[in-house]
């Protein structure tokens, strides 16, 4: 099944990206210290959908939020009271805009493992309620790797509605799910924009699409990072003795920052915390780079060292989640390396562990 | 809002010291309508919340044969076991979810011998399916538990392990790591005693082991001297744990989710994981 693709230009898609903030819940890139956050916008002032993509956080928090309260809850001698927390902020209709393809593909490999067995309904709620408008980038930055990964970003339905850049100012609006479709419809403005499919004009319905080919060619072209996902996945399988994973992490400060800014760690903690008789539980981010991550109450830890942490990092990633779910652990942003504070890049570790010698 | 992981609110019904760092807690739901509802089979677990100091994982020690409650027996190791052991009291209220992960294979122990081996606060697991197997004891052939602690103070469900001996159609073997005056049973480690004094009937017979990592070790060298192929022997895992689920990602050994693929494993499964422990 084909969904629509609408042609427009750049004053077309401000006035439909305004439209859609005055009419429905969005959120969007906001700036804030240099660098792009997923916020509540009311116009299109406020925020970029354009954000660079090494400055913009993942959306993962509109879906998997950063704390959450699982509950509140009441002691005292007349007994126990446990109290629902205020609504789900998250799980009402909502719109996104300028997320990038390799975020969107984040939360799409997220679905498998809150999918599984128990199904955590509020992280389904939250994706089921919400149409994400995704800009296609014209050009990878440093860390980027998002092609080197087993996704097409010409196909991601991660995402809703891909927004592409054409050649000569024209932008493509081009709907990737059936509930991508019927947004569009819905929103689109006859007056600044046409559905390329339901044109007479048979060549402005022909070429559209070698326009946005072109397009992909060219930023296909400019990606500094490149390698065989097959063949990391293969080779880093038979590498759980490798010594490559110590020499890969020895200037690792265990900082966690990589996990919390990850578009696919799940990790996740749950904390309690009281004031006298009242208190809250929450579920918050949690890394398993972590030394605490594994320790038992016992004294037992099965991961005291870096490189142990490191091993699960990058296993989990492109050898054990692909084994139980079919799909890599990693979209390729390159922001675990961008955050790094000691310059570490999951691209060089993995791939350095794969060029490694096998274990025997 | 993060519905699978609001836990249910249990009255303490009652507290048994069973050694001087165990304690078994045995928990009703507050909403006696749930208590019906509420099913498990030998080997599961529970998430078990003082609710303002956190949240553990506990297997639920007793078997659901017997009625109206379950019992979690809690060793004080950590920060919320300490508060567990020193605030909470008959009366009070905890929270729990579950029950988790997956049970003992009471399909494929049917009709064997059965032969538990336990050490210290590893008997909790075992004694749920020991509850059971009692319970259902003409599904089962020879029927033999070896248990052993550091000192007798430390053998957890001391008056059950009476009634135990009273059965006659169960072999009870005890044994104490060093020699005590009034201590008239075995002496010596599990896996001596195992060798020296149980000389188990290999054929036919299934090992459901669970102790400290010290003792597991020493006993899966025993058995596999002894002949006992790694499939016939199974035990249950401890490892960190947090939503219990297969969320967190906190219990994960190579592809395999302890909380959801396990805690129960046989040998052979366990072979065949990542050698992380």
């Amino acid at each position: 099944m084909s969904f629509s693709t609408f042609v427009t230009d750049k004053t077309g898609l401000q006035k439909l990206y305004e439209a859609i903030i005055s009419k429905h819940e969005t959120y969007a890139p906001v700036e804030k210290f240099g660098k792009y956050d997923y916020k509540k916008v009311s116009s299109l002032k406020e925020c970029d959908p354009d954000s660079p993509i090494a400055m913009t956080m993942s959306v993962k928090p509109l879906f998997f939020p950063r704390a959450s309260k699982i509950m509140k809850y009441e002691a005292n001698s007349s007994g126990t009271t446990i109290m629902e927390t205020d609504e789900d902020p998250l799980a009402g209709k909502r719109v996104v805009l300028g997320v990038k393809h390799c975020d969107a593909r984040g939360l799409q490999v997220l679905d498998a493992v809150n999918k599984w067995d128990y199904i955590d309904s509020d992280f389904l709620k939250r994706r089921a309620n919400t149409v994400i408008f995704s800009t296609r980038c014209d050009k990878a930055d440093t860390h980027c790797f998002c092609t080197s990964l087993d996704y097409d970003l010409e196909k991601l339905d991660a995402l809703d509605v891909a927004v592409v850049n054409g050649s000569d100012g024209k932008i493509y609006l081009q709907a990737r799910t059936g509930k991508g479709d019927i947004f569009l419809k819905e929103n689109s403005d006859q007056s600044t924009m046409y559905d390329v499919q339901n044109t007479m004009d048979d060549v402005r319905s022909t070429k559209y699409e070698e326009d946005m080919k072109k397009q992909y060619i060219a930023f296909t072209g400019s990606f500094r990072l490149k390698m065989d996902y097959k063949d990391v996945n293969e080779k880093m399988a038979k590498r759980f003795d490798s010594p490559a994973f110590e020499e890969a992490s020895r200037n690792c400060v265990s900082c966690n920052t990589c996990a919390f800014i990850c578009p696919t760690c799940h990790c996740f903690k749950i904390s309690d915390e009281k004031i006298k008789d009242t208190g809250v539980r929450y579920k918050s981010y949690d890394s398993c780079n972590n030394v605490y991550f594994t320790l038992e109450a016992g004294g037992h830890n099965p991961r005291p060292a870096k490189f142990r942490r490191w091993r699960q990092r990058s296993m989990h990633k492109f050898v054990y989640y692909k084994e139980r779910f079919g799909v890599n652990l990693c979209v390729g942003c390159g922001h675990c390396a961008i955050s790094c504070p000691v310059n570490i890049s999951i691209f060089d570790v993995v791939n350095h562990v794969a060029n490694s010698p096998a274990s025997s | 809002m993060e519905t699978l992981l609001v836990p249910t609110l249990c009255k303490v019904d009652r507290i048994i010291q069973e050694t001087p760092d165990v304690r078994t807690y045995r928990l009703k739901f507050k909403d006696e309508s749930l208590t019906e509802k509420f099913s498990w089979q030998p080997g599961q677990f529970v998430e078990f919340s003082l609710l303002g100091s956190g949240e553990c994982t506990f297997c639920i020690s007793s078997s659901a044969t017997r009625k109206g409650f379950f019992d979690c027996s809690i060793k004080r190791a950590g920060i919320v076991t300490a508060d567990i052991h020193s605030d909470l009291e008959e009366g009070d209220e905890v929270g729990i979810r579950g029950p988790y992960g997956n049970w003992f294979p009471l399909d494929e122990i049917k009709g064997k011998n059965l032969l538990f081996v336990g050490g210290g606060i590893g008997l909790a697991p075992l004694r749920s399916l020991i509850q059971y197997a009692i319970d259902n004891r003409a599904d089962y052939k020879d029927f033999t538990i070896l248990y052993g602690a550091r000192t007798s103070a430390d053998l957890c469900y001391k008056e059950e392990i009476e009634e135990w001996k009273k059965n006659t159609s169960v072999k009870v073997v005890l044994t104490i790591d060093k020699p005590e005056d009034t201590w008239k049973e075995n002496v010596g480690v599990v896996p001596k005693i195992l060798e020296e004094v149980v000389k188990p009937e290999i054929a036919n017979t299934k090992v459901i082991t669970c102790g400290p990592p010290i003792m597991i070790k020493y006993t899966l060298q025993s058995l596999d001297r002894l002949g006992f192929a790694p499939k016939d022997v199974i035990t249950t895992l401890e490892m960190k744990m947090q939503c219990g689920l297969g969320k967190c990602g906190r219990c994960n050994i190579g592809s395999t989710y302890i909380c959801k693929d396990g805690p129960v494993f046989t040998y052979e499964q366990l072979k065949a994981l990542p050698d992380e422990f």
